[in-house]
């Protein structure tokens, strides 16, 4: 998916909100964009999601897409379980398969409880954990999501941060704004800033980039190939028969032969995933928290889940808060 | 197309937000409609009451989600093929009203000119009685999606905007609406039945216009 010259302003005469966008989005890439409230990050992602369409410029190339809107105002005649199955059909599920993935999803963001209970009497958070599982349960191949973390609570982020890796490792692209600067830290592939209506690239995270100076909680899972195997790697360098791996996955030979794979935390179950699926499958022998950028101390014999997700559990070099998070006066 | 035609119709259904517009249509058929009225006429009559209706319908399918849930679902059909199931669904929901009303009056009816001297055939003035009903149904759609979300976006400007076109189109000699019900109230007086095909065409042509416009534009406001 390809931005040429892109540029958008609401009426024939108002003000350019964005201008001159230029942005070359390649699947499964995971895309963080920052800026000020008011910038026009919703606009561009409100353009990336093909809801809107860009007043100058063009386009190309955009695959199927899902919305996550920041506020989810329940206001609809429906059940969560029967909107759901309404979006499911919408994205071309057929039959029973429709709301068999509502349910699946409800009981991902743990609101199996509340599939009858109608729109209306939903909480804020339940309505947020709706417009997430509306837009993760057709497999979107682009995904943007406009601070979908908002609302949610702790358990139903850190399943976010899951179904977003799990997405970006099924090859699929994912843009995001959170104003939280340790969303999904040193996983987003690339960064960029809406700054007074321009798209402006800010530090980014190659998959050549030293794997120190990445931020955020990581997660080093010793594996062991058939024999004979291609070393795993990123999807971008990823030979021939090994199993395609997120392109943040940094790989380094380990003992015995195996092979250690150091992956921001959030990505380590698409990680795993990938190398038990694989055809042969992958052994793992063991997965621990990886030392360095997040100061975590030495291997911990756990299992994945319990290395995973503990962003807040170890200090993290994080930049400062944006501005705009700080509490109004 | 049809998973989005069963949510916006889910969507009507569940929100009771047509249930004025089709009261206000029983309404008018149960003073109208008579027993022993004369036929042609009185399908000019229930006829002219579908473009107020129409638009009315075409406004609240158009308007009833939140706008959250509209960008959702323009996310995953396309914005214009979503709003073009909103305006469906409401000339959907507007033919239930019609078909029904074309049945009543042919059966409550006289089959007779004004004067109750020159007989009318039943058949025919039933499919002329039919397609007037049709051509007041597109051009309420047409009405309906013109003067409201994309295009006029206040209430303040596309209610009375409506209501306005609806009665200038239903009262002067231009318009498609106006030759389909004269050609009705004419030949009520005579007993002679006019199929009004070319109203029908045109408004046909009109609505389509319209529709496709809104949805164009759709995508280009917000």
């Amino acid at each position: 998916m390809r931005l040429d010259g892109v540029g958008r302003r609401y009426g024939v005469r108002g003000p350019w909100v964005l201008r001159e966008v230029r942005l070359d989005v390649p699947a499964g890439a995971l895309l963080r964009i920052e800026g000020a409230n008011g910038s026009g990050k919703s606009t561009l992602l409100r353009l990336l999601a093909g809801i809107d369409r860009p007043s100058t410029g063009r386009i190309t190339g955009r695959p199927r897409s899902a919305y996550v809107p920041e506020r989810f105002p329940g206001a609809l005649p429906f059940t969560a379980a029967g909107y759901l199955t309404h979006l499911a059909r919408i994205r071309g599920l057929r039959g029973p398969e429709a709301g068999r993935r509502a349910t699946e999803w409800l009981e991902r963001f743990g609101a199996a409880g509340h599939a009858r209970t109608p729109m209306a009497e939903l909480s804020k958070g339940t309505s947020q954990k709706v417009a997430v599982a509306q837009a993760l349960l057709a497999e979107p191949a682009l995904l943007v999501l406009d601070e979908a973390w908002t609302g949610l609570d702790h358990g139903a982020r850190e399943v976010l941060d899951r179904a977003v890796a799990e997405r970006v490792a099924d090859g699929g692209t994912v843009v995001f704004v959170d104003h939280d600067p340790r969303r999904l830290a040193g996983a987003a592939d690339a960064h960029y800033r809406v700054d007074d209506g321009r798209l402006l690239p800010r530090d980014t995270h190659l998959p050549t980039a030293d794997p120190g100076t990445a931020t955020g909680p990581r997660v080093t899972i010793e594996a062991e190939g058939p024999p004979g195997s291609a070393p795993p790697a990123g999807t971008d360098q990823a030979l021939a028969g090994a199993p395609p791996l997120p392109a943040v996955t940094r790989s380094a030979p380990g003992p015995d032969g195996t092979t250690l794979l150091t992956v921001p935390a959030a990505h380590s179950d698409a990680v795993l995933r990938a190398l038990l699926t694989a055809r042969p499958p992958w052994h793992i022998r063991a997965v621990t928290t990886a030392p360095g950028a997040d100061g975590a101390d030495g291997p911990a014999d756990t299992g994945a889940h319990d290395t995973a997700e503990h962003p807040t559990a170890a200090p993290t070099p994080t930049p400062a808060p944006a501005p705009d998070e700080a509490p109004l006066p | 197309m049809n998973a989005l035609l069963r949510y916006q119709t889910a969507l009507l259904i569940g929100s009771h937000r047509a249930l004025p517009p089709v009261i206000l249509y029983a309404a008018w058929l149960a003073i109208g409609v008579q027993g022993g009225g004369p036929l042609l006429s009185t399908f000019g009559y229930a006829a002219g009451a579908l473009v107020p209706v129409a638009a009315w319908l075409t406004r609240i399918c158009v308007t009833n989600e939140p706008p959250a849930a509209r960008s959702c679902v323009a996310s995953a059909a396309g914005p214009g093929r979503a709003h073009l199931a909103a305006v469906l669904t409401a000339a959907g929901t507007a033919l239930v009203l019609a078909l029904p009303g074309v049945l009543l009056v042919t059966l409550l009816s006289d089959p007779r000119s004004n004067d109750h001297r020159v007989a009318v055939p039943v058949l025919p003035a039933a499919v002329a009685g039919l397609l007037t009903a049709l051509t007041c149904l597109l051009m309420g759609i047409a009405i309906g999606a013109l003067s409201s979300w994309p295009v006029l976006r206040s209430a303040a400007w596309g209610v009375p905007a409506s209501l306005t076109a609806a009665l200038l189109l239903l009262v002067l000699g231009a318009s498609p609406v106006n030759a389909a019900l004269s050609g009705m109230i004419t030949g009520s007086a005579r007993g002679t039945v006019h199929t009004p095909w070319l109203p029908l065409a045109a408004t046909l042509l009109l609505a389509a216009a319209a529709t496709a416009a809104a949805c164009a534009l759709t995508s280009r406001r917000s």
